[in-house]
């Protein structure tokens, strides 16, 4: 249908549409108009890609000199794939309504493509890829370079995106990799000696260039500023290699230094956290390398590997990975933390030096991009609360809004269960684990739901040991037994060929009627990109609030960091992560306006209202007072009936006029009224 | 590391893990005790080189290799002359070729080439140089000196900042308790019913939870004034410019009255008005007070008062 959205004229390749979809495009409209950011919250499978995707093409239609480029960043390969698949489809109806063929070009750039894409970039009108290749400043400089200002960034699925910045700008170094860039580092002189006996000349050519000051990368442009290298000032990235590692010789010397520098460190007999400048102090009194030779020392390292002509760059990841790290930490003085720890918390015997270079502040990353593009959009399903984004991103966007999902029948039956039959109450606080009790009635529970929840169901415990625990325990007392009589069990591992066929049989399983049971964990692979649509997923549960594991340093280190310089409390963090997580996992469920499921939370604290506050919108609507602190019996009561109303027949008909609109329909006026209020403002 | 062995005495290393690795001049190693055994004398050659070592340049071995060891002792012992800054150079191209002076004399001397001519430069340079070595000694330890303070400074920050954090919840919790505390005496107490209290104390928990959720609000304190200039910047203000004015006169206020002119303070005793006054009390002069302060402002008053002659 075509749609008048204020004034913009915008081809929707569907027949009817929801009415959220057309809030959604309202909001995003009123965003790209005020060219600002914005922070949008849409339940998962309501159809947001296409209305991203037919605003967004129509507004470059419209103004193709407001708007040059889309650039949407997706977190997976299969996400990317299907953001194509919309694509061609919306492409088709263009061409179908308008008569003519457009000239628009998509370019999808999925992992492992080391392809020089350079023009083709240029030309494209919209440009599909992961998050990496805008984040992460080692890559963004490969790929990112040409993209112009005027252009529009769309995350999706982006509410990990803070862990995603941290982890590009943070590095772990082990002893191995120290090993393996020892060997580099004597490869990479064995080569120097031999270049120089045949042909001195290359390595003179490149010490001459490096004297006057040109860099390899830099030929001035008229379009804009880099995206690689954020905080620093421009004088700075046009300086001249510092003299101290002009010639190949005297760089590698440096780099043994370093190298050796690194490996005292990781001799410590104890836990050790400082942050850069303190680092950058010792390793000024230990060998008297300075902070400045330290930046340019990525630079340099690209430049020799390309003057001796190295075929194999991977072979070279070692000291690749090591000069970035010395780039970085001599860089950034704040929001930064080292921590070098002897061995692993939960391995106390086993002697593991590792040294944790790890980002407290995901605005780091992103800066650049918010920076640099006139419109950045985040969206996702789960991004409540909204104003933590802003805050821990550091930026201000002009539009942040929650949609819901209009129903014409409830389709999400969430409920918090919070006691057993015998009123012990559920939880899985690190105190309570061990409780038989709790256990037995968790196992009481996942046996109750089996019987009577038809096909599948997925459940979803807080971490891999946690889990272990409990089948265990669930098998001494007989529990799994009685599960199998009524469905079977697969189970999720940490290794992925073992996850997919689970996942496989789980699916066949279901398919034939046979039903059964997946046991995942809640930041695992199967709760980041699985969808369970109808009958793959009648039936979530949540056992316990998947917090991440407290005790470790870096997170305590960040949480520090958060409180200091954001003034969010520790406790309201820790919350909010676990919560998206698990509003992330119950989401799995739910594909659709047709799909239904049950949405069960298996732990007391999630009555509390720090808690429930944290789920999206658009799952609260449907808690109600009655469904807070329930016992397993009265879960079981409620799903039965749920269950049995869904399973009544439901047609298209009784969808339209209320979460289904015709182009008629939807412009009545009090249909616009309605609309207006979908959009909750916070 | 540990798996390195002492060239002389090869077993001792791995039956003795505390046992150290000493490192000299000639960049080789040797354990604590073949050290103590061979340098007995104080003076002595080097098992792998045979040149001459003393026995008080041995070194603990910090590095895994040795060379880079005898490279950090080289370095520290050039850096000490070779102390120029970036700003004794007229240009930053300058100033890099000097580092690169630096990493040559330093490169020659850890893998002894030239030895001689490298030395005999050094010396030059320490002797033309004297002035601004002397110089540059002093400001170097200044600088480390201020990023100590720095982090000092960074470190009672944080310090200070988690006090009031903890202090502040102490605080929310001690509202509350009171409040409960309250709401349980006035239950005891007051005849009023008890649904009424309860709501006024729902009324007023609201209100607390509201006061908490603004304070947890609470804007960063300011770094920097509105005027853009951060708070620990110094600013060197410009001389205010001097405006000439002329100054204020003194002009003593002049009140008309009709009729005979006011007395004045001193003339009241002489003229009799005090007679009709109350006298003032011993206490009452103490502070100041005589009775003819009243008196005169009654009588300006009265004379405030006189209308003007008809006619």
């Amino acid at each position: 249908m075509k749609l008048n959205i204020e004034g913009l004229l915008v081809y929707f390749p569907y027949d009817y549409i929801y009415p959220e979809q057309y809030s959604y495009m309202l909001e995003l409209k009123r965003t790209l108009d005020a060219k600002g950011h914005g922070v949008l919250e849409m339940p998962s499978g309501t159809g947001k890609t296409i209305s991203l995707l037919s605003l967004i093409v129509a507004y470059q239609r419209a103004f193709p000199l407001e708007v040059t480029k889309l650039i949407y960043c997706s977190r997976t390969v299969p996400e990317i794939e299907k953001v194509v698949e919309e694509l061609r489809k919306l492409m088709e109806f263009y061409s179908k309504e308008t008569g003519e063929t457009n000239n628009f070009l998509a370019l999808a750039l999925s992992s492992r493509k080391n392809l020089c894409i350079h023009p083709e970039i240029l030309h494209a009108n919209i440009v599909v890829y992961s998050y990496h290749y805008l984040l992460d400043p080692k890559i963004a400089d490969l790929v990112s370079k040409e993209l112009a200002k005027k252009s529009v960034v769309v995350f999706d699925e982006a509410h990990n995106i803070d862990n995603v910045c941290i982890d590009s700008m943070s590095v772990n170094i082990t002893r191995r990799t120290l090993d393996r860039c020892q060997n580099n580092v004597d490869t990479l002189q064995n080569t120097i000696q031999k270049i120089k006996e045949t042909d001195a000349a290359k390595l003179r050519e490149e010490y001459r260039r490096l004297v006057d000051g040109l860099k390899e990368a830099s030929v001035a442009r008229e379009t804009d500023i880099y995206l690689s290298n954020p905080v620093l000032p421009d004088e700075i990235l046009q300086e001249a290699v510092p003299g101290t590692i002009r010639t190949a010789e005297h760089f590698v010397g440096f780099l043994r230094r370093f190298l050796e520098y690194l490996k005292s460190r990781l001799r410590v007999q104890h836990v050790v956290q400082e942050s850069t400048p303190q680092f950058l102090k010792d390793i000024f009194d230990k060998v008297c390398i300075d902070r400045k030779p330290l930046r340019f020392c990525a630079e340099r390292l690209q430049s020799l590997l390309r003057t001796l002509e190295i075929a194999d760059i991977a072979d070279f990841s070692a000291v690749t990975l090591i000069s970035n790290f010395a780039t970085l930490v001599s860089t950034y003085s704040q929001g930064f933390t080292i921590i070098i720890e002897p061995f692993e918390d939960r391995t106390p015997t086993i002697a593991n030096p590792v040294l944790h270079f790890s980002c407290m502040d995901p605005s780091i990353a992103i800066k650049p991009v918010f920076q640099r593009f006139q419109s950045v959009v985040i969206t996702s399903g789960t991004l409540s609360p909204l104003d933590i984004y802003p805050r821990i991103l550091d930026f201000r966007p002009v539009t942040m809004a929650s949609f819901t999902m209009t129903l014409a029948r409830t389709c999400l039956c969430p409920l918090i269960v919070g006691r057993g039959n015998d009123q012990v109450a559920l939880s899985s606080k690190f105190e309570t684990r061990e409780d038989f009790a709790v256990i037995r009635n968790y196992g009481n529970l996942l046996l109750e739901m089996s019987a009577v929840v038809p096909d599948g169901i997925v459940a979803f415990f807080t971490s891999y040991v946690y889990m272990e625990n409990i089948v265990a325990s669930w098998y001494e007392q007989g529990i799994l037994e009685n599960i199998q009589r009524n469905k079977l069990i697969f189970i999720e591992t940490q290794d992925a060929a073992e996850t997919s066929m689970a996942l496989e049989k789980y699916q066949e399983a279901c398919e034939n009627g046979r039903g059964a049971i997946l046991l995942s964990v809640a930041r695992g692979k199967v709760s980041e990109g699985i969808d369970f649509v109808h009958h793959f997923g009648r039936a979530v549960i949540m056992f316990g609030v998947p917090y991440v594991y407290t005790q470790s340093r870096i997170l305590k280190a960040r949480l520090e960091y958060l409180r200091d310089q954001f003034q969010i409390r520790e406790n309201d963090f820790l919350t909010f992560d676990a919560m998206r997580h698990a509003a992330q996992c119950v989401g799995r469920a739910i594909r659709g306006k047709t799909d239904y499921g049950l949405m069960i939370f298996a732990d007391k604290r999630y009555a509390r209202a720090d808690k429930r506050g944290k789920l999206p919108r658009w799952i609260q609507e449907h808690i109600t007072d009655g469904s807070l602190n329930l016992t397993v019996d009265e879960t079981v009561q409620l799903s039965k009936h749920f269950l049995r109303q869904m399973a009544q027949p439901f047609r298209q008909e009784d969808q339209l006029g209320l979460s289904l609109l015709t182009l008629e329909q939807l412009q009545s006026e009090e249909m616009l009224k309605k609309i207006t209020q979908i959009a909750h403002q916070t | 590391m540990d798996d390195q062995g002492c060239p002389r005495c090869k077993t001792t290393k791995y039956r003795n893990p505390s046992l150290k690795l000493m490192v000299n001049v000639c960049g080789h190693t040797l354990c604590e005790n073949c050290v103590e055994m061979l340098f007995v004398r104080g003076s002595g050659n080097c098992v792998q080189c045979d040149t001459p070592l003393r026995k008080s340049n041995f070194r603990v071995q910090l590095f895994e290799d040795p060379t880079v060891d005898k490279e950090v002792e080289i370095r520290k012992k050039v850096l000490k002359i070779y102390n120029k800054r970036d700003f004794d150079f007229a240009s930053l191209r300058e100033y890099n070729d000097y580092l690169e002076q630096v990493e040559d004399i330093v490169y020659n001397l850890t893998n002894n080439t030239d030895v001689e001519n490298t030395k005999q430069r050094m010396e030059q340079y320490q002797r033309e140089n004297r002035d601004v070595i002397q110089r540059n000694k002093a400001k170097l330890t200044r600088e480390q000196e201020e990023l100590e303070e720095l982090l000092l400074l960074e470190q009672q920050g944080n310090e200070q900042r988690r006090l009031e954090v903890l202090q502040e919840e102490q605080r929310q919790l001690q509202a509350k308790r009171k409040n409960k505390q309250a709401l349980l005496d006035e239950l005891e107490q007051s005849h009023v019913p008890a649904a009424i209290l309860l709501a006024k104390h729902k009324v007023r928990a609201a209100q607390l939870e509201t006061q908490i959720e603004q304070q947890k609000q609470t804007v960063k304190p300011a770094s920097l004034f509105s005027t853009g200039i951060h708070m620990n910047q110094t600013v060197s203000l410009q001389p205010l410019p001097r405006i000439e004015e002329v100054l204020y006169q003194y002009k003593p206020l002049q009140v008309e009255t009709y009729g005979p002119p006011v007395p004045e303070l001193e003339q009241l005793s002489r003229l009799g008005y005090l007679n009709h006054v109350r006298a003032a009390m011993p206490q009452d002069t103490a502070g100041g007070y005589t009775s003819a302060l009243a008196c005169h402002r009654a009588i300006q008053d009265a004379f405030s008062g006189l209308f003007p002659q008809r006619g």
